[in-house]
Protein backbone atom coordinates (compact mmCIF):
# COMPACT_ATOMS: atom_id res chain seq x y z
CA UNK A 1 0.00 0.00 0.00
CA UNK A 2 2.21 2.84 1.00
CA UNK A 3 6.03 3.40 2.45
CA UNK A 4 6.39 6.01 4.04
CA UNK A 5 9.35 8.25 4.74
CA UNK A 6 9.57 10.66 7.84
CA UNK A 7 12.76 13.13 6.88
CA UNK A 8 14.72 15.06 9.56
CA UNK A 9 11.50 16.25 10.98
CA UNK A 10 11.78 19.41 13.59
CA UNK A 11 8.96 20.74 15.52
CA UNK A 12 8.49 23.38 17.88
CA UNK A 13 5.66 24.80 19.75
CA UNK A 14 4.78 28.26 19.58
CA UNK A 15 6.64 30.42 22.32
CA UNK A 16 8.06 27.12 23.86
CA UNK A 17 12.32 27.28 23.04
CA UNK A 18 12.69 23.16 23.32
CA UNK A 19 12.31 21.10 20.22
CA UNK A 20 9.70 18.73 20.36
CA UNK A 21 11.42 16.49 17.48
CA UNK A 22 14.65 16.63 16.73
CA UNK A 23 16.06 15.70 13.16
CA UNK A 24 13.44 12.99 13.54
CA UNK A 25 13.61 10.49 10.45
CA UNK A 26 12.18 7.22 10.50
CA UNK A 27 11.08 5.13 7.60
CA UNK A 28 8.10 2.33 7.34
CA UNK A 29 8.05 -0.22 4.92
CA UNK A 30 4.60 -1.13 2.89
CA UNK A 31 2.56 -3.00 5.68
CA UNK A 32 4.37 -2.74 7.99
CA UNK A 33 3.50 -1.97 11.89
CA UNK A 34 5.75 -0.19 13.83
CA UNK A 35 5.31 0.97 17.51
CA UNK A 36 6.68 4.36 18.69
CA UNK A 37 7.53 3.67 22.09
CA UNK A 38 8.40 6.48 24.65
CA UNK A 39 7.53 8.65 27.54
CA UNK A 40 4.88 11.36 27.62
CA UNK A 41 6.54 14.14 26.08
CA UNK A 42 8.65 12.47 23.96
CA UNK A 43 6.82 13.85 20.75
CA UNK A 44 4.88 10.83 19.93
CA UNK A 45 1.94 12.33 20.03
CA UNK A 46 3.44 15.57 17.83
CA UNK A 47 4.34 13.29 15.72
CA UNK A 48 1.31 11.45 14.60
CA UNK A 49 -0.09 15.20 14.09
CA UNK A 50 2.97 16.15 11.65
CA UNK A 51 1.71 12.72 9.79
CA UNK A 52 -1.62 14.09 9.67
CA UNK A 53 -1.38 17.21 9.27
CA UNK A 54 -2.85 18.73 11.74
CA UNK A 55 0.14 20.24 12.47
CA UNK A 56 3.27 21.23 10.31
CA UNK A 57 6.72 20.77 10.84
CA UNK A 58 8.93 23.71 11.44
CA UNK A 59 11.36 21.84 8.91
CA UNK A 60 11.75 18.44 7.30
CA UNK A 61 9.92 16.20 4.71
CA UNK A 62 6.70 13.57 5.12
CA UNK A 63 6.45 11.44 1.77
CA UNK A 64 4.54 8.88 1.36
CA UNK A 65 5.45 6.37 -1.60
CA UNK A 66 8.24 8.94 -2.19
CA UNK A 67 6.32 11.98 -3.08
CA UNK A 68 5.99 14.78 -0.13
CA UNK A 69 2.82 15.33 1.75
CA UNK A 70 3.96 18.44 3.78
CA UNK A 71 1.61 20.71 2.00
CA UNK A 72 -0.96 18.28 1.35
CA UNK A 73 -4.27 19.32 3.37
CA UNK A 74 -5.00 17.22 6.56
CA UNK A 75 -8.37 15.49 4.72
CA UNK A 76 -6.44 14.42 1.13
CA UNK A 77 -3.43 12.99 3.01
CA UNK A 78 -5.12 9.29 3.66
CA UNK A 79 -3.83 9.32 6.83
CA UNK A 80 -6.46 8.46 9.57
CA UNK A 81 -5.79 8.83 13.46
CA UNK A 82 -7.36 6.77 15.89
CA UNK A 83 -7.00 8.51 19.38
CA UNK A 84 -7.17 7.25 23.26
CA UNK A 85 -10.77 7.80 23.37
CA UNK A 86 -12.72 6.87 20.31
CA UNK A 87 -14.12 10.12 19.44
CA UNK A 88 -17.38 8.81 17.86
CA UNK A 89 -19.48 11.70 16.52
CA UNK A 90 -22.00 11.61 19.25
CA UNK A 91 -24.85 12.61 17.49
CA UNK A 92 -24.19 9.95 14.93
CA UNK A 93 -25.15 6.25 15.05
CA UNK A 94 -22.44 3.24 15.09
CA UNK A 95 -23.57 2.94 10.72
CA UNK A 96 -23.52 6.79 10.09
CA UNK A 97 -20.31 7.19 12.30
CA UNK A 98 -18.24 4.12 10.36
CA UNK A 99 -20.09 5.75 7.15
CA UNK A 100 -18.80 9.08 7.75
CA UNK A 101 -15.56 8.88 5.57
CA UNK A 102 -17.00 7.29 2.99
CA UNK A 103 -20.16 10.35 2.89
CA UNK A 104 -17.65 12.24 2.92
CA UNK A 105 -16.46 10.81 -0.42
CA UNK A 106 -19.78 10.63 -1.94
CA UNK A 107 -20.05 6.89 -1.68
CA UNK A 108 -23.38 5.71 -2.65
CA UNK A 109 -25.54 4.78 0.25
CA UNK A 110 -25.78 1.00 -0.92
CA UNK A 111 -22.03 1.10 -0.79
CA UNK A 112 -21.44 2.52 2.31
CA UNK A 113 -23.90 0.42 4.01
CA UNK A 114 -22.61 -2.67 2.37
CA UNK A 115 -19.29 -1.49 3.93
CA UNK A 116 -20.28 -1.00 7.21
CA UNK A 117 -21.64 -4.40 7.64
CA UNK A 118 -18.33 -5.97 5.92
CA UNK A 119 -15.94 -3.55 8.51
CA UNK A 120 -18.70 -4.63 11.66
CA UNK A 121 -17.62 -8.23 10.69
CA UNK A 122 -14.64 -7.47 10.80
CA UNK A 123 -14.24 -5.81 14.39
CA UNK A 124 -16.05 -9.04 15.38
CA UNK A 125 -19.43 -6.26 16.24
CA UNK A 126 -21.81 -7.32 13.84
CA UNK A 127 -25.50 -6.44 14.19
CA UNK A 128 -24.79 -3.05 16.04
CA UNK A 129 -25.12 -0.62 13.18
CA UNK A 130 -28.27 1.21 14.83
CA UNK A 131 -26.84 1.77 18.62
CA UNK A 132 -25.32 5.23 19.76
CA UNK A 133 -21.86 5.71 21.13
CA UNK A 134 -23.22 5.62 24.61
CA UNK A 135 -24.63 2.96 24.41
CA UNK A 136 -20.96 0.70 23.52
CA UNK A 137 -18.34 -0.34 26.13
CA UNK A 138 -15.22 1.41 26.02
CA UNK A 139 -13.47 -1.34 24.50
CA UNK A 140 -16.51 -1.87 21.60
CA UNK A 141 -15.74 1.87 21.23
CA UNK A 142 -12.71 1.43 19.74
CA UNK A 143 -13.24 -1.26 17.74
CA UNK A 144 -16.19 0.71 16.25
CA UNK A 145 -13.38 3.98 15.89
CA UNK A 146 -10.65 1.39 14.40
CA UNK A 147 -14.03 0.44 11.78
CA UNK A 148 -14.29 3.95 11.07
CA UNK A 149 -10.75 4.58 10.71
CA UNK A 150 -9.99 1.98 7.88
CA UNK A 151 -13.33 1.48 5.97
CA UNK A 152 -11.98 4.44 3.63
CA UNK A 153 -8.85 2.22 2.81
CA UNK A 154 -6.61 4.45 3.99
CA UNK A 155 -3.23 4.82 3.17
CA UNK A 156 -1.95 4.91 6.56
CA UNK A 157 -3.23 4.01 9.72
CA UNK A 158 -1.65 5.63 12.43
CA UNK A 159 -2.94 4.68 16.47
CA UNK A 160 -2.24 6.96 19.52
CA UNK A 161 -1.95 4.84 22.56
CA UNK A 162 -5.72 3.54 21.25
CA UNK A 163 -6.13 0.75 23.94
CA UNK A 164 -4.28 2.69 27.32
CA UNK A 165 -7.87 4.07 28.41
CA UNK A 166 -8.99 0.10 28.50
CA UNK A 167 -8.85 -2.61 31.17
CA UNK A 168 -6.23 -5.05 30.92
CA UNK A 169 -8.30 -8.42 29.75
CA UNK A 170 -10.02 -5.76 26.93
CA UNK A 171 -6.91 -4.58 26.37
CA UNK A 172 -5.15 -7.59 25.19
CA UNK A 173 -8.21 -8.57 23.07
CA UNK A 174 -7.92 -5.82 21.27
CA UNK A 175 -4.14 -5.44 20.77
CA UNK A 176 -4.34 -9.09 19.07
CA UNK A 177 -7.85 -8.45 17.38
CA UNK A 178 -5.85 -5.00 16.17
CA UNK A 179 -2.89 -7.06 15.35
CA UNK A 180 -4.94 -9.41 13.21
CA UNK A 181 -6.70 -6.63 11.18
CA UNK A 182 -3.74 -4.81 10.05
CA UNK A 183 -2.48 -7.81 8.85
CA UNK A 184 -5.12 -8.83 7.28
CA UNK A 185 -5.88 -5.48 5.26
CA UNK A 186 -2.02 -5.02 5.19
CA UNK A 187 -2.41 -1.31 6.03
CA UNK A 188 0.92 0.29 7.14
CA UNK A 189 0.69 1.55 10.31
CA UNK A 190 1.72 3.60 12.89
CA UNK A 191 1.30 2.40 16.97
CA UNK A 192 1.79 5.09 19.63
CA UNK A 193 2.06 3.80 23.00
CA UNK A 194 4.22 3.99 26.26
CA UNK A 195 3.44 0.23 27.15
CA UNK A 196 6.26 -2.20 26.20
CA UNK A 197 5.15 -5.22 26.65
CA UNK A 198 2.17 -3.84 24.23
CA UNK A 199 4.95 -2.31 21.67
CA UNK A 200 6.75 -5.51 21.97
CA UNK A 201 3.68 -7.87 20.92
CA UNK A 202 1.86 -5.71 18.19
CA UNK A 203 4.75 -4.35 16.01
CA UNK A 204 7.14 -5.42 13.39
CA UNK A 205 9.49 -2.71 14.50
CA UNK A 206 10.23 -0.70 17.44
CA UNK A 207 11.16 3.07 17.55
CA UNK A 208 12.00 4.01 21.27
CA UNK A 209 11.68 7.99 21.72
CA UNK A 210 13.25 10.01 24.35
CA UNK A 211 13.45 13.94 24.34
CA UNK A 212 12.36 13.98 20.64
CA UNK A 213 14.94 12.18 19.27
CA UNK A 214 14.70 8.76 18.07
CA UNK A 215 17.18 6.05 20.74
CA UNK A 216 17.00 3.29 18.96
CA UNK A 217 14.91 1.22 16.17
CA UNK A 218 14.88 -2.34 15.66
CA UNK A 219 12.61 -5.74 15.72
CA UNK A 220 11.04 -6.19 19.16
CA UNK A 221 13.57 -9.58 19.97
CA UNK A 222 16.20 -7.53 18.79
CA UNK A 223 15.66 -4.66 20.90
CA UNK A 224 14.71 -6.88 23.81
CA UNK A 225 18.04 -9.20 23.91
CA UNK A 226 20.81 -6.46 22.90
CA UNK A 227 19.77 -3.08 23.41
CA UNK A 228 23.09 -1.18 22.15
CA UNK A 229 22.45 1.73 24.35
CA UNK A 230 22.34 2.68 27.83
CA UNK A 231 18.91 4.63 26.91
CA UNK A 232 17.67 1.88 24.95
CA UNK A 233 18.27 -0.97 27.50
CA UNK A 234 16.25 1.17 30.35
CA UNK A 235 13.63 1.65 27.58
CA UNK A 236 13.61 -2.36 27.51
CA UNK A 237 13.08 -2.74 31.13
CA UNK A 238 17.20 -2.76 32.06
CA UNK A 239 18.22 -0.97 35.21
CA UNK A 240 21.20 -2.57 36.37
CA UNK A 241 24.38 -0.79 34.46
CA UNK A 242 27.51 -1.85 35.88
CA UNK A 243 30.99 -0.34 34.56
CA UNK A 244 34.37 -2.37 34.34
CA UNK A 245 35.59 -1.00 37.34
CA UNK A 246 33.07 -2.19 39.14
CA UNK A 247 32.95 -5.67 37.47
CA UNK A 248 36.66 -5.99 37.98
CA UNK A 249 35.71 -6.76 41.53
CA UNK A 250 34.39 -10.27 40.45
CA UNK A 251 35.95 -10.56 37.10
CA UNK A 252 39.43 -9.62 36.08
CA UNK A 253 39.22 -10.63 32.91
CA UNK A 254 38.82 -7.85 29.76
CA UNK A 255 37.46 -5.31 31.69
CA UNK A 256 37.85 -1.36 30.78
CA UNK A 257 36.55 0.80 33.33
CA UNK A 258 34.98 2.43 30.54
CA UNK A 259 32.87 0.04 29.08
CA UNK A 260 29.57 -0.41 30.75
CA UNK A 261 27.84 -3.69 30.56
CA UNK A 262 24.06 -4.21 31.47
CA UNK A 263 21.99 -7.43 32.85
CA UNK A 264 18.77 -7.96 32.65
CA UNK A 265 16.78 -8.37 36.05
CA UNK A 266 15.57 -11.60 35.17
CA UNK A 267 19.06 -13.14 34.87
CA UNK A 268 20.49 -11.67 38.00
CA UNK A 269 20.68 -14.20 41.02
CA UNK A 270 20.31 -13.43 44.25
CA UNK A 271 21.61 -15.68 46.80
CA UNK A 272 22.79 -16.73 50.40
CA UNK A 273 26.57 -17.23 49.70
CA UNK A 274 29.11 -15.92 47.65
CA UNK A 275 30.52 -17.85 44.39
CA UNK A 276 32.22 -16.55 41.09
CA UNK A 277 30.73 -13.03 39.79
CA UNK A 278 28.97 -12.26 42.64
CA UNK A 279 29.47 -9.54 44.88
CA UNK A 280 28.19 -9.00 48.48
CA UNK A 281 24.77 -6.67 49.23
CA UNK A 282 22.16 -6.00 51.35
CA UNK A 283 18.57 -6.78 50.35
CA UNK A 284 16.69 -2.97 50.59
CA UNK A 285 13.16 -4.24 48.96
CA UNK A 286 11.11 -6.88 48.42
CA UNK A 287 8.33 -7.02 46.51
CA UNK A 288 6.22 -10.22 45.82
CA UNK A 289 4.60 -10.57 42.48
CA UNK A 290 3.44 -13.98 41.91
CA UNK A 291 5.38 -15.44 39.38
CA UNK A 292 8.22 -13.64 40.36
CA UNK A 293 9.99 -11.83 43.27
CA UNK A 294 11.55 -8.34 43.07
CA UNK A 295 14.41 -7.86 44.71
CA UNK A 296 16.72 -4.40 45.76
CA UNK A 297 19.59 -5.01 46.73
CA UNK A 298 22.61 -2.92 47.44
CA UNK A 299 25.39 -3.72 45.92
CA UNK A 300 28.77 -1.49 45.89
CA UNK A 301 27.16 1.98 45.89
CA UNK A 302 24.48 0.63 43.44
CA UNK A 303 21.06 -0.37 43.41
CA UNK A 304 20.55 -3.73 41.93
CA UNK A 305 17.04 -4.88 40.86
CA UNK A 306 16.43 -8.58 40.03
CA UNK A 307 13.54 -10.98 39.61
CA UNK A 308 13.67 -14.44 40.63
CA UNK A 309 11.44 -16.82 39.19
CA UNK A 310 9.22 -18.90 41.39
CA UNK A 311 9.75 -20.52 43.65
CA UNK A 312 12.52 -18.14 44.92
CA UNK A 313 14.42 -18.17 48.02
CA UNK A 314 12.86 -15.75 50.63
CA UNK A 315 15.22 -12.95 51.82
CA UNK A 316 14.31 -10.21 54.84
CA UNK A 317 14.95 -6.43 54.23
CA UNK A 318 18.39 -5.54 55.83
CA UNK A 319 19.80 -9.18 55.10
CA UNK A 320 23.37 -9.97 53.63
CA UNK A 321 23.30 -11.11 50.46
CA UNK A 322 25.36 -12.03 47.28
CA UNK A 323 24.65 -10.47 43.68
CA UNK A 324 25.31 -12.79 40.74
CA UNK A 325 25.28 -11.58 37.67
CA UNK A 326 25.88 -14.51 35.24
CA UNK A 327 28.76 -13.91 32.96
CA UNK A 328 26.78 -15.79 29.50
CA UNK A 329 23.84 -12.21 30.13
CA UNK A 330 26.02 -9.01 30.50
CA UNK A 331 25.75 -7.31 27.65
CA UNK A 332 28.44 -4.77 26.83
CA UNK A 333 25.69 -0.80 26.23
CA UNK A 334 27.22 2.40 24.49
CA UNK A 335 26.74 5.32 27.34
CA UNK A 336 25.99 7.50 24.63
CA UNK A 337 22.42 7.81 22.71
CA UNK B 1 -43.20 16.40 56.31
CA UNK B 2 -40.22 17.28 54.28
CA UNK B 3 -42.27 16.30 51.33
CA UNK B 4 -45.41 18.41 52.06
CA UNK B 5 -42.28 21.78 53.02
CA UNK B 6 -41.01 20.58 49.76
CA UNK B 7 -44.57 21.00 48.32
CA UNK B 8 -45.51 24.19 49.94
CA UNK B 9 -41.85 25.84 48.80
CA UNK B 10 -42.16 24.59 45.24
CA UNK B 11 -45.80 25.88 45.21
CA UNK B 12 -44.99 29.49 46.41
CA UNK B 13 -42.40 29.73 43.75
CA UNK B 14 -44.81 29.04 41.02
CA UNK B 15 -47.05 31.51 42.61
CA UNK B 16 -44.40 34.21 42.65
CA UNK B 17 -43.97 33.61 39.12
CA UNK B 18 -47.39 32.89 37.65
CA UNK B 19 -49.32 35.95 39.35
CA UNK B 20 -48.32 38.72 37.61
CA UNK B 21 -49.28 37.07 34.62
CA UNK B 22 -52.77 35.89 36.14
CA UNK B 23 -53.30 39.91 36.70
CA UNK B 24 -52.38 40.69 33.63
CA UNK B 25 -54.49 38.61 32.11
CA UNK B 26 -57.80 39.52 34.43
CA UNK B 27 -56.83 42.94 33.47
CA UNK B 28 -56.76 42.71 30.11
CA UNK B 29 -59.63 40.51 29.54
CA UNK B 30 -62.09 41.85 32.05
CA UNK B 31 -64.70 45.05 31.83
CA UNK B 32 -65.56 45.05 35.64
CA UNK B 33 -63.87 44.36 38.41
CA UNK B 34 -63.94 46.03 41.42
CA UNK B 35 -61.71 46.34 45.13
CA UNK B 36 -63.27 43.36 47.21
CA UNK B 37 -64.32 41.05 44.59
CA UNK B 38 -61.69 38.26 44.29
CA UNK B 39 -62.24 38.10 40.41
CA UNK B 40 -63.48 40.54 37.66
CA UNK B 41 -66.92 39.77 37.42
CA UNK B 42 -67.21 40.63 33.16
CA UNK B 43 -65.12 39.14 30.94
CA UNK B 44 -64.50 40.13 27.10
CA UNK B 45 -62.04 40.25 24.66
CA UNK B 46 -62.86 43.83 22.99
CA UNK B 47 -60.41 45.60 24.64
CA UNK B 48 -57.62 42.84 23.39
CA UNK B 49 -58.71 42.90 19.75
CA UNK B 50 -59.19 46.57 19.47
CA UNK B 51 -55.39 46.99 21.20
CA UNK B 52 -54.32 44.30 18.46
CA UNK B 53 -55.59 46.28 15.76
CA UNK B 54 -54.06 49.31 16.70
CA UNK B 55 -51.62 50.04 13.54
CA UNK B 56 -48.64 51.04 16.20
CA UNK B 57 -49.02 48.10 17.97
CA UNK B 58 -48.97 46.37 14.71
CA UNK B 59 -45.92 47.60 13.47
CA UNK B 60 -44.35 47.59 17.12
CA UNK B 61 -44.78 43.84 17.12
CA UNK B 62 -43.07 43.52 13.66
CA UNK B 63 -40.08 46.10 14.35
CA UNK B 64 -38.94 44.00 17.89
CA UNK B 65 -39.45 40.19 15.97
CA UNK B 66 -37.31 41.84 13.04
CA UNK B 67 -34.87 43.90 14.78
CA UNK B 68 -34.36 40.68 17.82
CA UNK B 69 -33.88 38.23 14.92
CA UNK B 70 -31.52 40.29 13.34
CA UNK B 71 -29.68 41.44 16.40
CA UNK B 72 -29.61 37.12 17.31
CA UNK B 73 -28.38 36.06 13.63
CA UNK B 74 -25.59 38.97 14.27
CA UNK B 75 -24.53 38.46 17.59
CA UNK B 76 -24.06 34.64 16.50
CA UNK B 77 -22.00 35.37 13.66
CA UNK B 78 -19.94 37.79 15.53
CA UNK B 79 -19.35 36.38 18.90
CA UNK B 80 -18.91 32.93 17.43
CA UNK B 81 -15.59 32.97 16.58
CA UNK B 82 -14.78 34.91 19.72
CA UNK B 83 -16.36 32.47 21.91
CA UNK B 84 -14.15 29.95 20.06
CA UNK B 85 -10.90 31.00 20.23
CA UNK B 86 -11.34 32.91 24.33
CA UNK B 87 -12.97 29.54 24.85
CA UNK B 88 -10.17 26.92 23.24
CA UNK B 89 -7.04 29.10 22.77
CA UNK B 90 -4.44 30.28 25.52
CA UNK B 91 -3.09 33.66 24.35
CA UNK B 92 -0.95 36.04 25.71
CA UNK B 93 -4.12 39.17 26.31
CA UNK B 94 -6.64 36.86 26.47
CA UNK B 95 -7.83 38.38 29.64
CA UNK B 96 -7.89 41.76 28.76
CA UNK B 97 -9.83 40.70 26.43
CA UNK B 98 -12.64 38.98 28.07
CA UNK B 99 -12.53 42.02 30.20
CA UNK B 100 -13.25 44.31 27.17
CA UNK B 101 -15.76 41.93 26.14
CA UNK B 102 -17.62 42.13 28.95
CA UNK B 103 -17.47 45.53 29.89
CA UNK B 104 -20.76 46.10 28.74
CA UNK B 105 -22.70 44.02 31.46
CA UNK B 106 -21.18 46.50 33.80
CA UNK B 107 -21.14 49.65 32.39
CA UNK B 108 -24.49 51.69 32.94
CA UNK B 109 -27.13 51.44 29.67
CA UNK B 110 -27.76 54.47 29.92
CA UNK B 111 -23.77 55.70 29.60
CA UNK B 112 -23.96 53.50 26.67
CA UNK B 113 -26.77 54.82 24.98
CA UNK B 114 -25.39 58.96 26.01
CA UNK B 115 -22.42 57.93 24.06
CA UNK B 116 -23.64 55.99 21.21
CA UNK B 117 -26.03 58.91 20.51
CA UNK B 118 -23.28 61.18 20.17
CA UNK B 119 -21.65 59.05 18.17
CA UNK B 120 -24.55 57.77 16.09
CA UNK B 121 -25.70 60.84 15.44
CA UNK B 122 -22.17 61.98 13.86
CA UNK B 123 -22.15 59.17 11.82
CA UNK B 124 -25.69 59.54 10.50
CA UNK B 125 -26.81 56.29 12.13
CA UNK B 126 -29.26 58.23 14.71
CA UNK B 127 -33.00 57.02 14.40
CA UNK B 128 -31.76 54.24 11.87
CA UNK B 129 -32.90 50.33 12.02
CA UNK B 130 -29.58 49.82 11.51
CA UNK B 131 -27.91 52.12 14.40
CA UNK B 132 -30.36 50.18 16.45
CA UNK B 133 -29.33 47.09 15.58
CA UNK B 134 -25.72 47.85 16.16
CA UNK B 135 -26.59 49.25 20.04
CA UNK B 136 -28.28 46.06 20.79
CA UNK B 137 -25.42 44.29 19.65
CA UNK B 138 -23.69 45.76 22.60
CA UNK B 139 -25.73 44.41 25.58
CA UNK B 140 -26.35 40.66 23.54
CA UNK B 141 -22.73 39.78 22.23
CA UNK B 142 -21.43 39.73 26.03
CA UNK B 143 -23.84 36.87 27.08
CA UNK B 144 -23.82 35.06 23.86
CA UNK B 145 -19.78 34.79 23.84
CA UNK B 146 -19.94 34.12 27.55
CA UNK B 147 -22.37 30.85 27.17
CA UNK B 148 -20.85 29.96 23.71
CA UNK B 149 -17.04 29.76 25.56
CA UNK B 150 -18.41 27.87 27.94
CA UNK B 151 -19.27 25.24 25.48
CA UNK B 152 -16.29 25.53 23.78
CA UNK B 153 -13.89 25.19 27.05
CA UNK B 154 -15.82 21.69 27.24
CA UNK B 155 -15.18 21.48 24.28
CA UNK B 156 -12.47 18.72 22.42
CA UNK B 157 -10.97 19.84 18.98
CA UNK B 158 -10.25 16.27 18.68
CA UNK B 159 -13.62 15.91 17.56
CA UNK B 160 -12.75 18.19 14.17
CA UNK B 161 -9.27 16.66 13.92
CA UNK B 162 -10.95 13.32 13.65
CA UNK B 163 -13.39 14.63 11.04
CA UNK B 164 -10.41 15.71 9.05
CA UNK B 165 -8.27 12.86 8.90
CA UNK B 166 -11.08 10.82 7.79
CA UNK B 167 -11.43 13.03 4.30
CA UNK B 168 -13.66 16.00 5.47
CA UNK B 169 -13.22 19.54 4.20
CA UNK B 170 -12.65 22.18 7.18
CA UNK B 171 -16.14 23.57 5.95
CA UNK B 172 -17.85 20.26 6.00
CA UNK B 173 -16.47 19.75 9.19
CA UNK B 174 -17.91 22.74 10.33
CA UNK B 175 -21.08 21.84 9.41
CA UNK B 176 -21.31 18.45 10.07
CA UNK B 177 -19.55 17.85 13.52
CA UNK B 178 -18.83 21.30 14.77
CA UNK B 179 -21.84 22.63 14.97
CA UNK B 180 -24.23 19.79 16.55
CA UNK B 181 -21.73 19.57 19.03
CA UNK B 182 -22.24 23.08 20.17
CA UNK B 183 -25.79 23.12 19.33
CA UNK B 184 -26.98 23.28 22.61
CA UNK B 185 -24.99 25.92 23.44
CA UNK B 186 -25.94 27.79 20.28
CA UNK B 187 -29.38 27.58 21.00
CA UNK B 188 -29.10 28.92 24.48
CA UNK B 189 -26.82 31.67 23.25
CA UNK B 190 -29.51 32.90 20.50
CA UNK B 191 -32.05 32.50 23.49
CA UNK B 192 -30.24 34.88 25.44
CA UNK B 193 -29.78 37.35 22.72
CA UNK B 194 -33.17 37.23 21.30
CA UNK B 195 -34.71 37.99 24.84
CA UNK B 196 -32.20 41.02 25.47
CA UNK B 197 -32.76 42.79 22.57
CA UNK B 198 -36.20 41.87 22.51
CA UNK B 199 -36.78 43.62 25.71
CA UNK B 200 -34.61 46.10 25.05
CA UNK B 201 -36.16 49.95 25.99
CA UNK B 202 -33.25 52.56 26.87
CA UNK B 203 -30.75 51.78 23.95
CA UNK B 204 -33.79 51.56 21.56
CA UNK B 205 -35.05 55.12 22.44
CA UNK B 206 -31.32 56.81 22.56
CA UNK B 207 -30.64 55.39 19.27
CA UNK B 208 -33.85 55.19 17.79
CA UNK B 209 -34.62 58.94 18.64
CA UNK B 210 -38.08 58.18 18.51
CA UNK B 211 -38.22 57.29 15.22
CA UNK B 212 -38.07 53.31 16.09
CA UNK B 213 -40.91 52.73 17.69
CA UNK B 214 -40.78 49.07 19.57
CA UNK B 215 -42.98 46.98 21.80
CA UNK B 216 -40.87 47.94 24.75
CA UNK B 217 -41.24 51.91 23.74
CA UNK B 218 -44.85 51.39 23.43
CA UNK B 219 -45.06 49.36 26.90
CA UNK B 220 -43.31 52.04 28.59
CA UNK B 221 -45.32 55.03 27.22
CA UNK B 222 -48.55 53.27 28.20
CA UNK B 223 -47.11 52.21 31.57
CA UNK B 224 -46.41 56.04 31.96
CA UNK B 225 -50.08 56.91 30.78
CA UNK B 226 -51.70 55.15 33.42
CA UNK B 227 -54.02 52.75 31.74
CA UNK B 228 -53.85 49.47 33.31
CA UNK B 229 -55.77 47.31 30.53
CA UNK B 230 -53.94 48.83 27.70
CA UNK B 231 -50.50 48.41 30.20
CA UNK B 232 -51.76 44.76 30.91
CA UNK B 233 -52.49 43.74 27.09
CA UNK B 234 -49.07 45.43 25.74
CA UNK B 235 -47.45 42.78 28.51
CA UNK B 236 -49.13 40.09 27.44
CA UNK B 237 -48.21 40.74 23.47
CA UNK B 238 -44.69 41.36 24.72
CA UNK B 239 -44.29 38.03 26.89
CA UNK B 240 -45.69 36.38 24.26
CA UNK B 241 -42.62 35.44 21.65
CA UNK B 242 -40.09 34.55 24.43
CA UNK B 243 -42.12 32.40 25.73
CA UNK B 244 -43.27 30.51 22.73
CA UNK B 245 -38.91 30.45 21.61
CA UNK B 246 -38.51 29.10 25.03
CA UNK B 247 -41.18 26.43 25.08
CA UNK B 248 -40.34 25.54 21.25
CA UNK B 249 -36.74 24.92 22.86
CA UNK B 250 -37.11 23.60 25.86
CA UNK B 251 -37.85 20.31 24.74
CA UNK B 252 -34.93 19.74 22.34
CA UNK B 253 -32.39 21.26 24.85
CA UNK B 254 -33.48 18.69 27.74
CA UNK B 255 -33.03 15.99 24.45
CA UNK B 256 -29.54 17.23 23.92
CA UNK B 257 -28.17 17.48 27.43
CA UNK B 258 -25.85 14.69 27.40
CA UNK B 259 -24.32 15.50 23.61
CA UNK B 260 -21.61 17.96 25.45
CA UNK B 261 -20.51 15.18 27.87
CA UNK B 262 -19.15 12.91 25.15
Amino acid sequence: MTKVNLISLQKTYHGQPDLVLKNFSLSVDDGEMVALLGPSGSGKSTLLKLITGIEHPDSGDIQFDGSSIVNVDPNKRGAVLMFQKSYLFPFLNVEDNIGFGLKVQGASSQTICAEVKRMLDLIGLPGIEKRNPGQLSGGEGQRVALARALVTNPKLLLLDEPLSSLDTSVRINLQEAIRKIQHELGVTTIFVTHDLGEAMAMSDRMALLLDGEIVAVDKPDALFHHPRSVAAAKFMGVSTFLNGDQLKVQNEAGCSSEKIFAIRPEHIRVQKDGCENSMPGVVSGCVFRGEYVEYQVTACEITVRARMPMPAPMFLNGERVFVKFPQEHLFEVNSAR
Amino acid sequence: MNKIYTFVLRFALYIIFAAPLALFIAYAFSTRWFFPQPFPSEWTNSAFISTLSDSRVFSGLRDSLVIAMIVSLLSLALGFPAARVLGLRQFRGRQIAWLILFLPTVVPPLAIGMGLNILFLQIGLAGSYVGVVIAHLIPTLPYVIFTLAGAYARYDENFEFQSLVLGASQARTFFTVTLPLIAPSLVVATLFAFIISWSQYLLTLFIGSGRIITLPILLFSAASGGNPVTIAILSLIFLAPPVLVIAATARQLNNNEGREQY
